[in-house]
């Protein structure tokens, strides 16, 4: 039997948590392009929010949560880019423990499995781009 | 109340089973008679509860009887014969989301530790009005915990039915 925990708990410890790890550079939960003229920064996305729903009528029977966030690192720097996205793979992947504020919305998370997907550059924007998956496992 | 008449998806599936650490099984009559399986399917599923308590299986896996029979080639013919024989009731292999305070789970790892304790177990197929159930008396063997890290803890045990005629259907 198993619960769900509140998508805004998540939201809430994503950005602590990335604020914690790259601070003093700025995280925002959405990309925005009046952000972009700023040197370097992150932004993420929450996706995959889904518990494996089993047979009857009991809603609770349910397996555990695995919500993915995405984090995409901009710099116009590229080792910027590259030094923030090691520092996420350093602090997460693998972690176990307590993911975001313990004495709010922080919730325990068995293992993060970080993921760096790909590097990219935007000319337009002048950026380089480094894209990230990083699943969460929840027992709750 | 009428047999439900409809092709229904699989998730309308739940499996139940008597409480008490030493339950006294159905009879083959109580088997087959909704006024005595309706104790052990509870309301969620149609029936009164009280008397069992869900199973928490990820799904509910096939059941019925093994398929059995003797084959014999026969000079002359063009082909074999077929005779079926007495067949076995099919064995439930079931997975559970391993909660290891669950009640239920907990009766099943002692059943299955005692090897002897035969228990009323009930499949109850429900549509949101009437019930059709499959109750059958079985022991558990072959428990196993599997604790692979990329999803949740899977209690894994098989259901072992008496055989014999000891299961009936019945229908609210």
């Amino acid at each position: 039997m198993t619960t769900q925990l509140n998508p805004v708990d998540y939201a809430q410890s994503i950005q602590y948590q990335l604020a914690g790890i790259v601070n003093p550079v700025p995280v925002y939960a959405l990309f925005n392009r009046n952000f972009a003229n700023q040197e370097k920064f992150l932004t993420w996305q929450l996706r995959d929010v889904h518990q494996p729903v089993y047979t009857g009528q009991t809603q609770n029977n349910k397996g555990i949560d695995t919500p993915i966030f995405q984090v995409s690192v901009f710099a116009q720097d590229m080792s910027d880019s590259f030094n923030l996205s090691n520092d996420i793979l350093q602090s997460l992947h693998g972690y176990s423990g307590m993911f975001g504020n313990p004495s709010t919305s922080g919730f325990w998370v068995s293992k993060i499995d970080a993921y760096w997907l790909y590097n990219s550059y935007d000319n337009e924007l002048g950026l380089h781009q480094v894209f990230m998956d990083c699943t969460l496992y929840v027992p709750a | 109340m009428a047999l439900i008449n409809k092709v229904l998806p699989g998730y309308v599936a739940t499996l139940w089973c008597q409480t008490g650490a030493t339950p006294t099984p159905l009879t083959p009559t109580q088997l087959e008679t909704w006024g005595d399986v309706d104790a052990i399917v509870g309301v969620s599923a149609g029936g009164l509860g009280g008397g069992g308590i869900q199973v928490p299986v990820e799904a509910v896996p096939s059941f019925g009887a093994d398929d059995a029979f003797a084959a014999y080639s026969i000079a002359g013919q063009r082909t074999g014969a077929k005779i079926t024989t007495q067949n076995q009731v099919t064995s439930l292999t079931v997975t559970a989301p391993w909660n290891p305070a669950d009640t239920a789970q907990l009766l099943i790892r002692e059943d299955g530790y005692s090897g002897t304790i035969i228990r009323t177990y009930v499949v109850a197929v429900y549509d949101g009005t009437n019930t059709v159930a499959y109750a059958f008396n079985a022991r558990i063997g072959g428990m196993q915990w599997d604790m692979a890290p990329d999803a949740e803890g899977k209690f894994i045990f098989t259901i072992h039915p008496v055989g014999s005629n000891e299961y009936g259907w019945s229908n609210s």
